[in-house]
């Protein structure tokens, strides 16, 4: 297949996605956020994009970001991104089955649990102050706001035929970075690391880092502990780490966002290999939904587009996750379910006298299949820890996350340097014009 | 004196002899400076560091509660009645202070106030306009639990070391510092709000009742195995889990 007829074939399949809806021009700026200075983050990473928005710190949640907005040079002005991300619950279950901690909603990763920046925790980047969220709250240096190198953002070498073969020519290639937020909370002997990574290419990344120490018990039996002293006298008990996170969309500042899921199937076979066929499911009402192989979703604006008259989104990526099957409640791996204030905590969240005491876990708040106007993304990544001996002493960081990847938030990569720029839809210099025909119509959602 | 969390930051140098503990080569590697090793793609990249202001007396917006606000807030969230018919932990008339946050939903800046009460076994939730300087909203529910309040937690350890169970601590002290247990000093508690799980039939009444978890370390940050009870603070008793 060619180049050209595989970028025909992405044509085709975003036209799907998008019917025949028309560019609209105008592009909402998010305003100035509602937030005072030392709760503003905004920062221009080397490749020119800026990230804006307001934190602060819960008492049971720990790290809260509201108002995320992102600019490039590109698109100047300020598009919103996120209403709020912030952590809904963690479980740390043991597998020997005598001890659970359901760490957001019985002790809190703000407040006490948070700890102050101290030692190598913010080096090369800058303590923020602000108030610890405790129940008598003290301002602390608790934020750490860095950038880090992210590797390379992308690379094209341009090459010429002359008499000698191909010959170079010019050479994009581009360090990214990344803007990253992280507090630190100690939750007696687990240490967690609450980070968000803002990228220059418009990627956000929510992850839990987990260091400290392994729980001080004992077990014998070599199906629930792994040996980590000398010999086999000591084990130290598995157990899982299933992290929530709530995401609130709020693209373009335009809110009530659509939710798709996307799903890739064989579909026969082509004249030389097998065709493959993607297809597109509305997810109109409240639901919780698994990953399989070739299935992602998707938060669609139904205002906002970019400039080639896309509507903006932002899709989902999830990447190694144990699914805890010991509650209920753990075993979706999304949930989308419709906003509502009383919904704060993915489990345990019969905690507000305001809220009705029967609404405690992501299944409830589904339970009705409400229709999806405005809809709020609770997010679950579980890791099964198995000790190792390498666990002491302290615990190396591990990680469970995943990524919010821009999908047609830009019309380009937000980072296409000025030689690239005549390419957004032109892969090459002088294009053909694409038959007729191509893009269905009447497939428009 | 109780080692609270709250103080756990003054502690780095305390929490040495904890990992010295588990491996001396591995704290001196640490302690000792290293110089970066500069690579090729590497940059610095340096982000803003604004100097720190003091804290305002009141924020707006999304940002959290002030000292200020919270002062104020629980003023006004601590009515008479509340007063004089609530009772905290202790047994002391009012009700147990436990935590305040921003509503940044409201249309003005609103702060929410928890308390529990333990003469009603109720979670109260206290809404106050700061701006009108009023409170606007109140609601209570039994059954609810959120996490334990530094006295709560204090409690909990008090009476943990008062009960028979409480002697367990004590040997587990004299095994992990070599030095006699005198009260609560030394110890440092985390609380875990705690809800009776089905198959604990011990405890049925937690969740109903305010109960806790306590994980108990030394101050040198060495853990002491107390996690099989569970503190009654409504009832004051101590239970095993299991």
């Amino acid at each position: 297949m060619t180049y050209r007829k595989m970028a025909g074939a992405v044509a085709l399949l975003t036209a799907a996605a998008l019917g025949a809806s028309v560019p609209a021009a105008a592009q909402a700026a998010a305003a100035a956020p509602n937030c005072s200075g030392a709760s503003t983050v905004k920062e221009t990473l080397p490749n020119g994009t800026t990230w804006q928005l307001c934190w602060r710190i819960h008492e049971m949640a720990g790290l809260v970001l509201t108002q995320v907005s992102v600019s490039t040079p590109r698109q100047p002005e300020q598009v919103q991104v996120l209403d709020s991300i912030r952590l809904a619950q963690l479980h740390v279950p043991y597998d020997t089955g005598d001890m659970e901690f359901d760490d957001l909603t019985d002790i809190g990763m703000g407040g006490w649990s948070l700890e102050t920046l101290d030692g190598d925790d913010c080096k090369g980047g800058s303590a923020r102050l602000g108030s610890d969220g405790s129940a008598e709250p003290a301002q602390r240096p608790v934020l750490c706001v860095s950038a880090e190198p992210a590797g390379l953002a992308y690379r094209a070498r341009e090459e010429n035929w002359g008499e000698n073969g191909p010959e170079a020519g010019t050479l994009y290639s581009k360090q990214g970075h990344d803007l990253v937020l992280r507090t630190i909370s100690k939750l007696s002997w687990y240490e967690y690391v609450t980070e968000y990574r803002f990228s220059d290419d418009g990627e956000i990344s929510a992850r839990l880092g987990a260091t400290g120490d392994l729980a001080p018990g004992y077990e014998s039996d070599t199906a629930r502990g792994w040996p980590v002293g000398k010999d086999d006298a000591y084990k130290a008990a598995m157990h899982y780490h299933n992290a929530f996170w709530r995401v609130d969309f709020n693209i373009g500042g335009q809110g009530g966002e659509r939710v798709q899921q996307y799903d890739t199937a064989l579909d026969g076979r082509g004249d030389m290999t097998a065709k493959l066929k993607t297809t597109k499911t509305d997810i109109t009402s409240e639901g919780t939904f698994n990953k399989v192989d070739q299935r992602w979703w998707r938060m669609v604006s139904r205002k906002s587009k970019n400039t080639d008259g896309h509507p903006r989104s932002y899709e989902l990526v999830t990447g190694g996750n144990d699914r805890y099957q010991g509650h209920p409640e753990t075993k979706p791996d999304v949930t989308f379910s419709e906003k509502n204030l009383c919904e704060k905590w993915a489990s345990d969240n019969d905690a507000d006298p305001e809220c009705p005491a029967d609404v405690r876990t992501v299944l409830d708040f589904v339970k009705d299949k409400q229709k999806l106007t405005d809809p709020v993304m609770w997010v679950r990544v579980g890791f099964h820890h198995v000790p190792r001996d390498e666990d002491q002493s302290p615990m190396p960081m591990h990680w469970q996350g995943f990524d919010l990847v821009p999908r047609d938030f830009s019309a380009m990569n937000p980072l296409t340097p000025d030689g690239r720029t005549g390419q957004n839809g032109n892969p090459e210099p002088a294009p053909e014009q694409e038959p007729e025909g191509l893009a269905p119509s009447g497939s428009q959602n | 004196m109780v080692h609270h969390k709250r103080w756990g930051w003054g502690l780095g140098v305390a929490t040495a002899s904890a990992v010295t503990a588990f491996g001396l080569a591995s704290w001196q590697a640490n302690a000792a400076p290293s110089a970066p090793t500069p690579t090729v793609t590497s940059e610095q990249v340096s982000v803003t560091d604004p100097r720190p202001a003091p804290e305002a007396a009141t924020g707006r917006g999304d940002d959290a509660l002030t000292s200020t606000e919270v002062a104020k807030a629980r003023a006004i969230a601590l009515t008479p009645e509340l007063a004089a018919n609530a009772q905290d932990v202790t047994g002391k008339a009012g009700p147990e202070y436990l935590s305040a946050e921003v509503d940044a939903e409201a249309a003005g800046r609103e702060a929410e106030l928890y308390f529990y009460d333990y003469k009603s076994e109720k979670l109260v939730k206290q809404v106050v306009d700061l701006t009108a300087g009023k409170l606007v909203r109140s609601f209570s529910a039994a059954g609810m639990q959120p996490p334990a309040s530094e006295q709560e937690t204090r409690t909990a350890l008090e009476l943990l070391l008062a009960d028979p169970a409480g002697s367990r601590i004590g040997e587990a002290y004299r095994a992990a510092t070599g030095k006699q247990l005198t009260g609560t000093e030394g110890l440092v508690p985390t609380a875990h709000s705690y809800t009776a799980k089905p198959a604990d039939e011990g405890n049925r009444q937690c969740g109903k009742s305010r109960c806790v978890q306590l994980i108990v370390s030394t101050d040198d940050g060495q853990f002491l195995s107390v996690g099989e009870f569970i503190i009654d603070l409504s009832g004051r008793t101590v239970a095993r889990l299991k």
